[in-house]
C-alpha cells in the first residue's frame, strides 16, 4: 500500500490567505448572449414536451396539412382582403389559447413582422405600397400559423405526422434524434457556458479560444455520443430500417378544421378571380 | 456568511426549491442530501449566482445577491471568484486545450503576471497530484483525472467557498478516499465547503453538518450528519434509502 | 440569412426546392458510402451540432457579438455531403419548430446554406490546402474558404431576392414579392456579409478547427483530393446562375429609375403609382375603415372587424395578465 502517495499535499501559502481581489473590467457579453439563446431553445424543447397533456386538440397530420395549405394560399394570393381574413382567423384562434403560449407565438410573429416592415420601408417610400404592405401582412400570417402549429402540437407528434405525407421513416428518425440531441448537447453547452461564466472572474484575453473550446468539446462529445448511440441501437437490433406505427381517429373538431380550411380555399378562389 | 431566507425557485412550471431557509457560517463544512431531483443542484446553482429568484432573499457576507446585482459584471465576477463551483460533469467545466492553460485560466484573468500564474498553477497541480498531466489535453483524461483538473482550476482562483456538486460520482474508491482527505484539508484551512451527495458512506467524513431535502423540494432536517444518518425512518420517508439500509455506527 | 416566406414567389421556392433534390440524393448516397454501415445517428447528432452552432454568439471587437452559420466548419469536420444533410435537417427544424426561415422558402434556404455554403467553402479550402502544402496553406484555406462560403451564399440569397421584381409583377407593374432589384438586394446582402458576417464566420471556423486540431487531430474528414475541374464546374455553374439576373439589372434599374419617376411626375399621385387594390376601391390608408372592409359585403366586413376586435382585446388582456405573472417570476442567467 502506498498510502503516502494517496495523501494530498499541504496547501501552499497563497491558498491560506484571503484574496483581496477587485475584478477587472471586461466586455464579455458573448457568454451571456450565448447562454440566453441556448437557454431559450432548451426551454422551448422542454415546454413542447409538457404540452402532452394540453396538446393539440386537432389531429396533428390534419393540422400540419391545414397549416401548409394556408401558408401556400397566403403566399399565392394577390387579394389583400384574403390575407386580412386569414389574419383575423389566426388572431381569433390565437385569442383562444393560454396567455403564456400566446405571448410566445406573438413575440416571434410580431418580431419578424416588424423586421419585415423595416426592410420594406424604403420600398414603401419609393411608392411600392402594394408589395410592402402585402408582404408585411403575409409574413405575419405565415409566422403566426407556424407558431400555432409548433406551439400546440408535441414535436414528436409533428414529426410523426410527416409520415402521412410520405416522408421516409428514416428521415423522421433523424429528425427525432436531432431534437433529442439538440436538447442533450444544448444542455452540455449551456453548462459549459455557465462554467466559463463562473471562471471568467476578470479579463479574458483569449475569448476566441474559450468559445472555440466550448464548441470544439461539444463537437467531440457529440461524435462520441453518436457512436455510443449507434452501438446501443445495434445491440437492440437496429439495422438501419425504422418504422413508425400510428393510429388515430378523427374527431368532430378535426372535421370542423377541415371545413374551415376548405372555406379558405373557396375564399382564395373567390378573391382570386377579382 | 451565506444566508438564504425563504427561497423559492421554479423552472417555468415545475418547482425546484420550496421555501428554503439556510444559514452557513464561514469555515463550515455542510452536505446537502436528498433523492434525485429534490433540488440540490438548483440550490448550488443559486448559491453560485447562476440562477436567481425574486422570492426570498440570498445574502452573501451580509450583502443581498439579487438578479439586478448579478447583471452588474463587477459584482458577479467578484462573487464567482469568492465562491468556486465544481460541476457534477467535469466535461462541462474543461474547455482549454491543455491542463496547464485550464488551471491558468482563472489567475490569468485576475491580472497576475505570467510568473505568478506559473507558480500558482504549479502549486495547484502539485496539490492535486496531477503535475504530469500539465501538457495533456483535459478532454482525453480519465474521469477521476478530469475531476482533479476541474478542482485545480477552481482552486487556482483561491475562493473562500468551495461548492461541489456530487464530487464522488464516478470516482474509484481510491480517488474517493483521496478526495475526502483533500476536502478535509481544505476545510481545516478555514475555508467553507458545500457539497451535495448521495454517498452516505463518505458524507460524514466530509461534513459534520448535513441538511436533508424531501421530495417536496424543501428542507426537512438540518443537523449533525451522524444523527441524520441514524434516523432511518426519516431517510426512508424522503426516499433516499429503502428497507435494506442499515447504518453502521463508527464506520 | 434565413429567408422567411413571402419574400420569394412560390414558383421560385419550388424551383429552388427542385434544384436541391439532386443535391440531396447525391449527398445521401455519398454519405452512405463514406460512413460505414447504417450510422444514421451520426447525421442526427451532426444536425443537432449544426443547429447549436447557430445559437453561439461570437465575440467581436468592441464587446459586440455576431452569429455564424458554421457551414464551412461542418464541411471541413464531417465532409461536405454530411454537412449538407446536417444543415438541411437543422434548417428544417428551425423552420418547422422555431419559426426561423420559411416553410415554402425551405428549398431556397437549403440551396444557400446547406448546398452553396458548405460546398463552396469546402472546395476553396481543399483547393488551397492541396496546393499549398504547409500549415499556413491549411489556415489560409480555412480563412478563405469560410469567408468565400458565406459570402457566396449571401450572394445567392441576394440574387433570389433580386429576380423577384423582374419576374413577378402585377398589371400595374408592382412587384408581388420582394420589391428590391439587384441594384438594392446585392449591396444590401453583401456589404454586411463582407464586412461583418464573413469575419465572424472566419474567426469562428478557424478558432474551432485550431482547438479540435490540438485536442483530437484524428477526427477530421479526409476527403479525396479535389479535382480543380470540380471547383471550376461549381464556379461555372454559379456564373451561369448569376448573369440571369445581372444582365437584367439594367432593365430593373430602368424601371425603378425612369418609369416610376415618370409616374410620380405625370400621375400627380403622391405615392407615385396606384396600387392594384386601390383601383378596386380598397383603401390602404386604414386597414378596416368605418368597420367595413371595401370589396366585401358590408355585413361580412362588420363581422370580420368584430372578430378581429374581440380577438385583439382578448390577446391584449392575456398579455397583460402574463406580464404580471412574469414580474413575480424567476430570473435565469
Amino acid at each position: 500500500m502506498d498510502n503516502a502517495e494517496n495523501k494530498p499535499a499541504d496547501l501552499p501559502d497563497w491558498l491560506l490567505k484571503d484574496e483581496n481581489y477587485i475584478p477587472l473590467v471586461d466586455k464579455d457579453t458573448f457568454v451571456n448572449k450565448s447562454i440566453l439563446s441556448v437557454f431559450k431553445v432548451l426551454s422551448r424543447i422542454k415546454k413542447q414536451d409538457s404540452q402532452g397533456l394540453t396538446g393539440s386538440r386537432i389531429h396533428v397530420p390534419i393540422h400540419v396539412l391545414g397549416t401548409f395549405l394556408l401558408i401556400m394560399l397566403v403566399s399565392l394570393t394577390r387579394s389583400f382582403i384574403f390575407v386580412i381574413i386569414v389574419n383575423v382567423w389566426l388572431l381569433a384562434v390565437l385569442s383562444m389559447i393560454d396567455s403564456e403560449r400566446l405571448v410566445r407565438i406573438l413575440k416571434l410573429s410580431a418580431g419578424v413582422t416588424l423586421c419585415t416592415a423595416v426592410v420594406m420601408l424604403p420600398a414603401f417610400i419609393l411608392g411600392n405600397t402594394y408589395s410592402s404592405i402585402m408582404i408585411t401582412t403575409k409574413v405575419f400570417a405565415t409566422i403566426t400559423a407556424m407558431g400555432l402549429l409548433s406551439h400546440t402540437a408535441k414535436w414528436s407528434a409533428l414529426t410523426e405526422a410527416l409520415k402521412k405525407f410520405y416522408m421516409p421513416d428514416i428521415f423522421i428518425f433523424i429528425l427525432d434524434i436531432t431534437i433529442k440531441y439538440i436538447d442533450l448537447l444544448g444542455e452540455l453547452s449551456l453548462n459549459m457556458f455557465y462554467a466559463l461564466k463562473l471562471r471568467s472572474v476578470g479579463k479574458n484575453r483569449s475569448k476566441y479560444s474559450s468559445m472555440a473550446g466550448i464548441a470544439g468539446s461539444v463537437f467531440l462529445q457529440s461524435k462520441e455520443l453518436a457512436e455510443d448511440m449507434y452501438h446501443a441501437m445495434e445491440c437492440r437490433g437496429f439495422t438501419g430500417e425504422y418504422h413508425i406505427n400510428n393510429k388515430s381517429e378523427l374527431k368532430w373538431l378535426d372535421y370542423l378544421y377541415i371545413v374551415i380550411n376548405t372555406g379558405f380555399l373557396i375564399l382564395f378562389i373567390y378573391f382570386g378571380r377579382m | 456568511m451565506i444566508e438564504l431566507n425563504d427561497i423559492c425557485f421554479s423552472y417555468s412550471d415545475t418547482i425546484a426549491l420550496n421555501h428554503i431557509n439556510l444559514s452557513i457560517k464561514t469555515g463550515e463544512a455542510i452536505a446537502l442530501m436528498g433523492a434525485n431531483g429534490c433540488g440540490k443542484s438548483t440550490l448550488l446553482k443559486l448559491i453560485n449566482g447562476i440562477i436567481s429568484t425574486d422570492k426570498g432573499s440570498y445574502r452573501f457576507h451580509g450583502e443581498d445577491v439579487t438578479h439586478k446585482k448579478l447583471q452588474d459584471s463587477q459584482f458577479s465576477k467578484l462573487l464567482h471568484q469568492r465562491i468556486g463551483f465544481v460541476f457534477q460533469n467535469s466535461d462541462t467545466q474543461l474547455f482549454c486545450s491543455s491542463v496547464y492553460d485550464e488551471v491558468a485560466f482563472g489567475p490569468r484573468q485576475m491580472g497576475y503576471t505570467e510568473s505568478e500564474v506559473e507558480s500558482r498553477v504549479n502549486d495547484c497541480l502539485a496539490l492535486l497530484g496531477i503535475q504530469e498531466f500539465s501538457k495533456r489535453t483535459p478532454y482525453h483524461l480519465s474521469g477521476g483525472e478530469k475531476r482533479k483538473v476541474a478542482i485545480a482550476c477552481v482552486m487556482s482562483l483561491n475562493p473562500e467557498v468551495l461548492v461541489l456538486d456530487e464530487p464522488m460520482n464516478g470516482l474509484d474508491p481510491k480517488t474517493q478516499r483521496w478526495l475526502v482527505d483533500f476536502l478535509n484539508k481544505w476545510n481545516k484551512a478555514g475555508k467553507t465547503l458545500i457539497t451535495s451527495t448521495h454517498n452516505l458512506d463518505l458524507v460524514q467524513e466530509i461534513s459534520k453538518r448535513s441538511i436533508l431535502f424531501d421530495e417536496t423540494h424543501t428542507i426537512v432536517a438540518d443537523g449533525k450528519t451522524e444523527e441524520l444518518l441514524m434516523d432511518e425512518e426519516l431517510l426512508k420517508r424522503v426516499n433516499l434509502v429503502d428497507q435494506s439500509y442499515c447504518y453502521h455506527k463508527g464506520l | 440569412m434565413h429567408i422567411p416566406d413571402n419574400y420569394l414567389s412560390p414558383s421560385t421556392c419550388a424551383a429552388m426546392g427542385a434544384a436541391m433534390v439532386p443535391v440531396w440524393t447525391k449527398a445521401v448516397r455519398k454519405v452512405k458510402e463514406e460512413i460505414p454501415k447504417a450510422k444514421i445517428p451520426l447525421l442526427g447528432v451532426g444536425a443537432a451540432f449544426s443547429f447549436l452552432l447557430m445559437m453561439f454568439n461570437v465575440p467581436l471587437p468592441g464587446g459586440t457579438t455576431g452569429h455564424a452559420v458554421g457551414g464551412t466548419l461542418l464541411a471541413i469536420l464531417m465532409g461536405p455531403y454530411a454537412a449538407c444533410i446536417s444543415v438541411t435537417v437543422a434548417l428544417f427544424i428551425q423552420a418547422l419548430l422555431f419559426g426561423d426561415g420559411g416553410i415554402l422558402a425551405f428549398g431556397a434556404n437549403c440551396f444557400n446554406m446547406a448546398f452553396i455554403l458548405p460546398f463552396f467553402g469546402y472546395y476553396i479550402y481543399k483547393l488551397i490546402k492541396d496546393h499549398v502544402r504547409s500549415e499556413k496553406g491549411e489556415y489560409l484555406g480555412i480563412v478563405l474558404g469560410s469567408y468565400a462560403g458565406i459570402n457566396v451564399a449571401a450572394l445567392c440569397a441576394a440574387i433570389e431576392f433580386g429576380i423577384q421584381p423582374l419576374l413577378f409583377k402585377d398589371g400595374a407593374g408592382q412587384a408581388l414579392y420582394c420589391p428590391y432589384p439587384f441594384s438594392v438586394s446585392i449591396p444590401a446582402m453583401l456589404i454586411p456579409h463582407l464586412l461583418v458576417a464573413g469575419i465572424v464566420e472566419v474567426v469562428f471556423t478557424a478558432a474551432i478547427i485550431i482547438y479540435i486540431k490540438k485536442v483530437s487531430p484524428g477526427t477530421f474528414y479526409k476527403g479525396a483530393r479535389v479535382k480543380t475541374k470540380a471547383v471550376y464546374g461549381l464556379v461555372a455553374g454559379l456564373i451561369c446562375f448569376t448573369p440571369l439576373g445581372l444582365m437584367a439589372t439594367g432593365t430593373a434599374w430602368g424601371e425603378w429609375g425612369a418609369d416610376e419617376i415618370k409616374e410620380v411626375v405625370t400621375g400627380g399621385n403622391a405615392l407615385g403609382f396606384v396600387p392594384q387594390g386601390m383601383k378596386e376601391g380598397f383603401n390602404f390608408n386604414a386597414v378596416m375603415p368605418d368597420y367595413a372592409v371595401s370589396g366585401l359585403p358590408e355585413a361580412a366586413g362588420y363581422l370580420l372587424s368584430a372578430v378581429a376586435g374581440v380577438a385583439i382585446m382578448i390577446i391584449f388582456f392575456k398579455i397583460l395578465s402574463n406580464l404580471k405573472k412574469d414580474k413575480a417570476g424567476n430570473n435565469v442567467g
